[in-house]
Order: structure tokens, then sequence, then C-alpha cells
């Protein structure tokens, strides 16, 4: 286990999401693995799956300070920062969401500063917790 | 023999990190924190907290006035940060990182720090051209540029000479160093080594890297060592590791190098026993090389142990920052 990874994914916050009265998906809140706060560009991905089921990039939205960003626009935002500490909501866009009961999410977050050129600081979890609706 | 003279007790606010990331301690905890166990010098990385950075509103900049004041506290130096590659995405201009230095010089500034320690590209490549063209910026806002020196650095080596010529060169008295000990680090870590016998390295592994790490061999050996066995991915990264954490060529005289340039020192540590000892950083011997070197200023408790024990214990930074300043006070010749 890697720095942080086990503060990473946060029970608080995970349901679906609703839009004109569909289910168009499903968030949950995650923490940095990293020792600071980082411009989002050096964000240098974060992978989704749950119960086994991966998520495309396309699929995947996240929102810091409450502004939704795609992994494409965090790549080039260069202004805009995750605060060390501060949850930011993933927003996976799933027809249906999931249904009531417990998952198993699994993220992947990459952060990649400067002084780690290659790889930079890859962490991984895994939480067991439970949608209500 | 030397006294202490000008060497002071301080915290790298990066030691209470776990604590402030899971909301446990506020910033002003961590000052307070601070003047209970009697230190007066504060590192701070404004990645970590200070909130709008890099430009905090001016009523947390009135706040963090306060505070030093109530818990009187001194500002020691600023930590920060120039991601040059942008996250892999695009590289930085040169005159793009002189002018993020510059705004980093300012925060300082406005917080009172004097010192800023940036971190830029990989730790190995002095950046000569962005310093010279920082420097300039240095004087005008009287923010000292102070690099870190970290492991695997050599004191006796060409990074440090490079910078060493420069200094000469341009006479500048707003340009050196900080020395980080865990450039002193004597062991394997056992808090390290414990840690990977939890991710599941192969003991047999394990056994292979540690003697080859102890009898310095080179780290693509080590590597290929670890592939002939059949090594995964955490194998080679424990041998990655354990070679980067033991460290047995630098003296702690040594710092004498760089001494009079030294505007800052990270005071390392990854474990304190209850005996009161840094098993793997030897303090006993690091102390009075810095004082007998005439280092000047602040010596910042930076505990860095809880990435290595988060998995499987509670982390309790006050508690191992505690003991730290207890053995510094001791060593430091305090009553």
């Amino acid at each position: 286990m890697r720095m942080y990874e086990k503060y990473m994914i946060m029970t608080r916050g995970f349901k679906n999401v609703r839009r004109d009265g569909e289910v168009e998906g499903f968030q949950f809140n995650i923490r940095t693995t990293y020792y600071r706060g980082v411009y989002l560009a050096i964000i240098g991905g974060i992978e989704v799956s749950v119960d086994g089921e991966n998520f495309q990039p396309g699929q995947i939205r996240v929102a810091f300070g409450g502004r939704d960003f795609t992994l494409d626009e965090m790549a080039r935002e260069e202004t805009a920062r995750w605060p060390f500490g501060d949850p930011a909501t993933v927003t996976v866009l799933k027809k249906g969401g999931l249904r009531p009961g417990i998952h198993e999410i699994s993220v992947t977050q990459v952060i990649k500063p400067a002084y780690m050129p290659a790889r930079g600081f890859v962490a991984n979890a895994q939480k067991r917790i439970t949608v209500v609706q | 023999m030397k006294t202490a003279g000008q060497l002071k007790r301080g915290v790298s606010l990066y030691s209470y990190q776990e604590e402030y990331y899971t909301r446990a301690m506020t910033l002003e905890d961590c000052l307070a924190e601070v003047a209970a166990i009697g230190a007066e010098g504060v590192e701070l990385l404004p990645e970590q907290m200070v909130p709008g950075f890099p430009n905090p509103s001016q009523a947390w900049v009135d706040e963090w006035f306060r505070l030093l004041e109530k818990y009187h506290l001194k500002p020691a130096c600023l930590d920060t940060f120039v991601d040059t590659t942008w996250g892999g995405h695009r590289e930085m201009s040169t005159d793009e990182a002189v002018q993020t230095l510059v705004t980093h010089m300012k925060l300082a500034d406005r917080l009172g720090f004097r010192a800023i320690r940036p971190t830029t590209g990989p730790v190995p490549d002095a950046a000569v051209d962005m310093i010279q063209q920082v420097l300039p910026y240095a004087e005008k806002y009287d923010v000292k540029v102070a690099v870190e020196i970290h492991a695997p650095t050599l004191l006796r080596s060409r990074f440090i000479d490079t910078y060493l010529e420069l200094i000469a060169k341009t006479g500048t008295r707003h340009f050196g160093f900080t020395p980080d000990m865990g450039l002193f680090c004597r062991t394997i870590p056992r808090i390290l080594i414990e840690h990977f016998q939890r991710q599941g390295v192969d003991p047999a592994i394990m056994d292979f890297v540690n003697s080859a790490v102890l009898a310095r061999r080179p780290q693509d050996e080590i590597g290929a060592g670890v592939g002939k066995m059949g090594g995964r991915d955490v194998d080679q990264t424990y041998g990655f590791m354990a070679n980067y954490y033991y460290q047995p060529d630098n003296d702690p005289k040594d710092i004498s190098i760089i001494a009079p340039y030294v505007y800052n020192i990270h005071g390392k540590f990854y474990e304190m026993t209850e005996n009161m000892i840094e098993p793997n950083i030897p303090y006993d011997l690091i102390v009075p090389a810095l004082i007998d070197a005439g280092c000047t200023g602040y010596i910042n408790s930076e505990f860095e142990g809880q990435r290595l024990t988060q998995d499987a214990f509670e982390t309790d930074s006050c508690e191992q920052v505690r003991r730290h300043h207890l053995m510094m006070a001791k060593l430091l010749g305090e009553a």
C-alpha cells in the first residue's frame, strides 16, 4: 500500500445521480494520494472500476471545488487546483447507475510531479461501500 | 568544542501532514504543537496548508501572522515546487519556471519567510540557468533560494560543485542550500523492510537485495538480480527503494563543504524509538558536525515515516516529532 491509499476512497457521498428523472450514473468522493495539492494538469490519470467493470475515460467527470472537469480538460488545466486533503467528486456516466447494495470500487490515481518524470506516484485502492439510492 | 550558538530547533509542518489531511489537526493545532515542544522555527509547504495557493486571501495572511505572534514562532522556510513538466503534458520554458519561482517568492515575502526551498526537476539535475535568472528577484524580495540537497545526492559531487561555482561567480548572498539529513541514512530502515514484507516481497529476494545494497552493488545489477529470481513489480520496487534510502557515502563532517551557504536544514527522520533514537540517521554525529561547521538557523524536523507505516498502524506525528525534539534539545546542549 502506498502513500494515502487507505484514505483515497471515501464512503460519504456515494450515490446514484439523476438528470431529468433518469439515473445517468453514480458518484463518490476521493482524496489525493500525494502529500500536497496540485494543479489539475499534474494529475496523471484517474481510472475507475466497480465490481470488475472498467469504465472508459470519456465516462468520467471529476469535480474540484464544485467545478466539473473531463479527464481531457484536467490534463490541460493549469490554474484550478486540487487542494491537499479536500475531497474531489468522481462521477461515472453509466445509465441506470448502480443497484442498491454493496459494491467494490477500485480507483487508480497517478500524480506526476516534475521530479518523478517516468511513472509518477501511482496509487490504487479498493473499498467495499454501500449505495442506498 | 563549539556551542550550539545559532543553531535552533524548528518543525516542518510537513511532519503533521497526515493529521492535517484527515482534518484531525488544523493549521493552528500544528502551530500550537510546535510551540508546546519549545520549538521556534516553522517550515511550511504552502501547497499543503495555504488555502488559495499561490494567492491566499489577505484575511488568511492576517490570521497567519496572528498565529505566529500568539505562539511566538518564526517563519523559517517556505517549501515550493515547480512542476516543470506539467504532469508530462508539456515542458515549461525556463522563463515560465522563473516566473513561477517569483510567484513563490512573493508569497514567501507576504508570509514573512526569508527563504524558499524550490523543488524542480529530477533530483540529480542542477538547475543553473533557472537559478541565475531568479537571483535578481531573490535580491529584490530579499528571499533566499535554498535548493534541497536530498538523497541520493552526494555532498562531494559535481551537483554541489556546480552550485558552489555559481555562488563564487556571482557573489550572491541569496542562493544556497537546504541539506536534508536523509543524506546520512546509515541503514535500510526497519520500517521500509517491514512495509515491503507486508506488501509481499519474496523473502529470498529481500535477502538478496539487502545484501547487495549493503555491499554497494549498482542499481542496475540489483534490478537484474531481482529479475533473474523471478521478481515482480513489488520486488523491483523494493530493490530500488532499499538502495535509495541507504546512503553510507556522505560523511556528516562533509556538511562543512556547503556550511556557509546553508540557509535551512531538513531534520529528516523516519522513526523515533522510545529511547529517543533515530535508528537510521546518526543525529549524534550530525548535530555536532552541523555545529562545528558553523551552521546557523533552524534545523526543522521533517517526519516522513508515516508513508511507510500508515497502511498498518495509526500515525501519531506529534509523538514522533516530540521524540525528535527531545533528542535534538539534548544534542544542542539545551538545559
